[in-house]
């Protein structure tokens, strides 16, 4: 038995040997001017299809540099790994990041400050959507390519609006307009329910109310960022708007785990508030649907998640070849290739302007209204590092009204405090 | 080997046989295995569903046709053999290890007196009691000094001995009759004779029971794998399942497919590993 | 008594002392470059303010100073307990009782034990997924039961109340596997003479498990226990998957809490300093046990 047990050793220490040697993705660019760069990505299905047809595109009309796309996991585990990587020397080149995190990523003394190469005309930044250019802009400094957006819209069931004898959702929806229908909507016998919410107090319940407190004319924090302004009266409309849902069980709560999607896609949810993500299921699935810009208060702004493409400092000319490939890879004709392979919205305005985006709306019908919906997404959240704490707080305050724990106005005062509590507090 | 046995014992006379045709115990543990395997049984279910179905909330428990295709599918929508051949690897090499580095470390614990044993027992047991969050970090700095980043070694090395292993079977071996060791010694075995030809033979069901668990902690590992492992197919397979779990959307069916195609392997070896962590020898008639 | 002494090299060689530590030698370098030392990382990370992104700077025991104020910690350090002492008695008595039972002959008992390993074997994600659909408030399995038998639908997983009960099932469910196995391997060192006596002398079944089984499964007992405490203590995958810490907080654990503040908040050596606390914790509770243990557990040599 012995004998056997150091057999395996062995082998485990000789595969480790050839591993080691083999895995290693640390390159120079020295050998003749041609440059291997890494991107870390989170991509799955279509889009993971996507990347690897573009990368393979861009190493074969770029001979001198070669990127290859590497998956890193999805969501908070992407996050561990590029820490680690971060902590052990030697990080991606280029790595797809949550808008969320910028501003800590921002910290760190190896994320490349992109200023100079997109302030040149040729990058086009201005054609970027405001709300990417301001998750990607940290202090004044810009640290991210927009990788993604996306908006809220109203998605509805057009088939579930018809037997309610209600009339569609039009742009001119109002919030009264949207409580009738989802409360007519809702029917506890055939459980059924007018509304959806994700309601797990993480930043998927906050950014949703969020949109509610700009519609209704409010706004997060000061203007000086140093306090908290959302416990305002638009503040308790917002919130008093959810709870006059919740009462009547209008909304079906999203413990997180995504189910309010298969329930829409099975007839049993009127309205959602969601974005272009749920789009190839809801198409997939067999309820006729309809996508609008959300119903409004004083206005109908939307709030967008812009995601960064971040640049780590790995050496000169991996930092050149890294822009390059994005300056690239966001231009606007290959932008559209990602569109019609992904179903994701164009990431800059150019997009909307080349004859193949006609074949986009069509492809996936319904996506016209989400890229139109970008220009009422005029507001964004704070992008600090403090961000991630305020979430918090918010998310146990609207998770605390909508389960009939708090009142609107006390919730919001007690959520006032601590976030100014976290604003004051020295980072 | 096993525990010495009796010479034939009069047996007392039987109870009244019962008035069931089989054991009352099927009656316990029906419901029991019912309820334990609800999961598997849906994760069957749903891998052979179409894509929509197996999206669909509440779950469409009865599907309208078995979509087997999926398995195949879910075998080519990423590197499946290249998965199982590292997920094989990494968790027979950390069984070995562990077996072999846990016993000698047990075994030590267990029979020897030796100065600071207690304290560095202690020592081991403390390692199990740090959160695994904050370790990850740094056991990815010392495994990248060790130039393991990438690569199957990289996964195997932290795992190869631990502290658990080393607590489960020291409990074990104190278990045991120490005549039979201290005869031997006796007879002038070593100790280390001792332990290979006495010790661990007596304790398979031990050895057994701590491969399971070990195999199967290699096995379904996905965060450590995450951290070290780069390349596609360098990837083990809980981790490489996740390449079918997108951030928004999954295809729960090709999913469901492949994990229940990762778990096969994890129950063959319980029902084959049976066999040593549960006498099979014939009870007398106390047992009935 | 007239033999002759060895040599003292060779006594040294032979001796217990060297036998002993040769013999721990592999266990030792393994677990303390992989384990002993990122403890040790960890722990001069919780002597900073460390975002793990930018270089950290000392701050001494100012992170301890403040988790002994903290409120969400000390909440976290309730709702930790609450489930320890919950699921431990539940999934070591449970398993026991469950493991005597598999411990037969009879038709399709490897059918009955596979599907009691089964849990241990699926991935918590798939785990978390049907728990969160059996307890749906209303399209749930459960509730469904509930109806029928006339009772009223409950919130489970979102009622601040019952979420962290619904935990302790979901995860006494998901471990019951292990503590059986473990219970399994023990009860076959039981040797048949033993029970065979305990017969002859006329005592009844129970008789016999109470007064020589469960004394005899002392040091299988013991490993459980321990093991299960310092598991249960550190809880986190199942929380993370199912409630994420909520609703309203009811379900955040200890290292729940550390991860919202290391990888959410960004608040590295504040999470590092939470895990030293826990591990702090663990100990103690670990050698309170282990003395017990010694006092009571009977090991047969």
């Amino acid at each position: 038995m012995k004998r056997v047990c150091l057999f395996v050793i062995g082998i485990a220490l000789l595969v480790a040997g050839c591993g080691g040697s083999g895995g290693s993705s640390s390159t120079t660019s020295g050998n003749g001017g041609h440059v291997n760069i890494v991107i870390w990505h989170g991509y799955t299905q279509a889009e993971a299809t996507a990347i690897k047809t573009l990368t393979n595109e861009f190493n074969a009309t770029h001979p001198n540099i070669t990127v290859t796309p590497q998956f890193y996991g999805n969501s908070d585990y992407a996050l561990q790994k590029v820490l680690a990587a971060i902590a052990g020397g030697k990080p991606p080149d280029i790595s797809y990041l949550y808008g969320s995190w910028a501003a800590n990523i921002a910290t760190n003394p190896g994320t490349v400050n992109l200023t100079p190469y997109v302030s040149q005309s040729s990058f086009g930044w201005s054609d970027f959507w405001p709300a990417e250019r301001n998750v990607a802009t940290v202090n004044g400094k810009v640290i991210g390519v927009p990788a993604l957006v996306d908006n809220l819209a109203l998605v509805y069931n057009k088939r579930l609006f018809a037997q309610a004898g209600l009339a569609p959702p039009t742009p001119s929806w109002t919030w009264s307009d949207f409580e009738n229908a989802a409360i007519k909507l809702t029917n506890p016998a055939k459980k059924q329910f007018g509304w959806a919410y994700v309601n797990d107090a993480s930043e998927d319940t906050v950014w949703r109310y969020w949109a509610l407190l700009w519609q209704a004319g409010g706004s997060i924090l000061t203007p000086d960022g140093k306090h908290a302004a959302f416990d305002s009266p638009a503040g308790v409309k917002a919130l008093t708007f959810l709870q006059t849902l919740a009462q009547h069980h209008a909304i079906y709560f999203d413990n997180g785990s995504g189910n309010y999607l298969g329930l829409f896609t099975s007839g049993h949810i009127g309205m959602l508030y969601t974005g272009p993500w749920d789009l190839g299921q809801i198409t997939a699935g067999n309820q006729p649907y309809g996508v609008q810009i959300l119903p409004g208060d004083q206005n109908h702004q939307t709030i967008s998640g812009p995601d960064n493409w971040v640049v780590f400092n790995n050496g000169a000319a991996r930092v050149k070849a890294a822009v390059e490939f994005l300056k690239w890879f966001t231009s606007p004709a290959i932008d559209l290739k990602w569109c019609l392979m992904t179903g994701d919205l164009p990431i800059r305005a150019a997009v909307a302007k080349l004859p193949g985006y006609k074949q986009f709306i069509q492809k996936y019908p319904g996506v016209g209204t989400w890229v139109e919906n970008l220009n009422n997404a005029t507001q964004s959240r704070p992008v600090t590092t403090t961000y991630p704490k305020i979430s918090t707080v918010i998310g146990q305050m609207v998770q605390s009204v909508l389960l009939g724990k708090a009142q609107p106005q006390q919730a919001l005062s007690s959520a006032a405090q601590q976030v100014n509590g976290i604003l004051a507090a020295p980072s | 080997m096993t525990a010495p046995r009796l010479l034939p014992v009069e047996t007392p006379p039987e109870k009244p046989r019962r008035r069931l045709p089989f054991s009352p115990r099927h009656l316990f543990l029906m419901p029991v295995a019912a309820i334990m395997l609800v999961p598997l049984l849906w994760m069957v279910i749903l891998s052979l569903e179409t894509e929509v179905q197996a999206r669909s909330f509440p779950p469409v428990l009865i599907p309208s046709g078995l979509h087997f295709a999926n398995y195949p599918a879910a075998w080519n929508a990423v590197p499946f053999g290249d998965f199982f051949l590292n997920s094989t690897i990494y968790a027979l090499s950390t069984v070995a290890g562990n077996l072999l580095f846990c016993s000698l470390a047990a075994y030590a614990f267990a029979r020897l007196r030796f100065v600071g044993s207690n304290l560095l027992f202690i020592v081991f047991l403390a390692t199990l009691m740090v959160p695994y969050q904050v370790l990850l970090i740094p056991t990815f700095l010392i495994v990248k000094k060790l130039g393991m980043v990438d690569s199957v070694g990289g996964l195997i090395a932290p795992n190869l001995c631990s502290a658990f292993g080393v607590f489960m079977l020291r409990q074990f071996f104190r278990t045991l009759p120490i005549e039979l060791e201290e005869a031997a010694r006796i007879d002038g075995t070593s100790r280390l004779g001792i332990l290979f030809r006495i010790v661990l033979p007596l304790s398979l069901p031990a050895l057994a029971t701590l491969g399971i668990i070990q195999f199967m902690w290699s096995w379904n590992d996905f965060l450590w794998p995450l951290i070290i492992i780069d390349t596609a197919n360098h990837a083990p397979l809980q981790l490489g399942l996740s390449m079918l779990q997108g951030a928004h959307s999954t295809q729960w069916n090709l999913l469901m497919a492949g994990t229940v195609m990762s778990q096969i392997p994890m129950l063959a070896i319980f029902l084959f590993a049976q066999r040593w962590f549960i006498r099979s020898i014939a009870f007398t008639g106390i047992k009935q | 008594m007239g033999l002759e002494r060895p040599p003292a090299w060779k006594r040294i060689l032979g001796s217990e002392h060297l036998a002993g530590w040769a013999f721990v030698m592999p266990a030792f370098i393994l677990i303390g470059i992989f384990a002993l030392v990122p403890i040790g990382w960890s722990l001069i990370l919780s002597l900073q303010n460390n975002n793990l992104l930018a270089p950290g700077h000392y701050v001494g025991f100012a992170n301890y100073r403040a988790l002994a104020k903290d409120p969400a910690f000390r909440s976290a350090v309730g709702h930790t307990l609450v489930y320890t002492v919950l699921f431990v008695p539940i999934s070591v008595v449970g398993a026991l009782g469950l493991a005597v039972a598999l411990n037969r002959k009879i038709r399709g008992i490897r059918f009955y034990r596979l599907a009691v390993f089964v849990p241990l074997v699926t991935s918590t994600v798939a785990t978390g997924i049907v728990f969160l659909w059996l307890l749906d408030p209303t399209f749930g399995l459960f509730n469904y039961i509930l109806h029928a038998v006339g009772l009223p639908q409950q919130q489970f997983l979102q009622d601040p109340n019952q979420a962290l009960y619904c935990i302790v099932a979901m995860t006494v469910w998901g471990w019951l596997g292990f503590d059986v196995i473990v219970y399994l391997a023990a009860l076959q060192g039981i040797p048949d003479e033993l029970l065979e006596a305990s017969k002859i002398d006329g005592a009844s079944s129970w008789r016999t498990f109470r007064s020589v089984v469960v004394p005899l499964l002392g040091p299988a007992t013991l490993f459980l226990v321990v093991w299960s405490t310092i598991n249960a203590l550190q809880l986190f995958d199942e929380i993370y998957v199912t409630t994420r810490g909520g609703p309203l907080g009811s379900t955040t654990v200890i290292v729940y809490y550390l991860y919202e503040q290391a990888f959410q908040f960004f608040n590295g050596g504040y999470g590092a300093a939470v895990a030293y606390v826990l591990f702090l914790g663990i100990l103690i509770v670990t050698l309170v046990q282990l003395l017990v243990g010694r006092r009571t557990v009977y090991y047969r040599s």
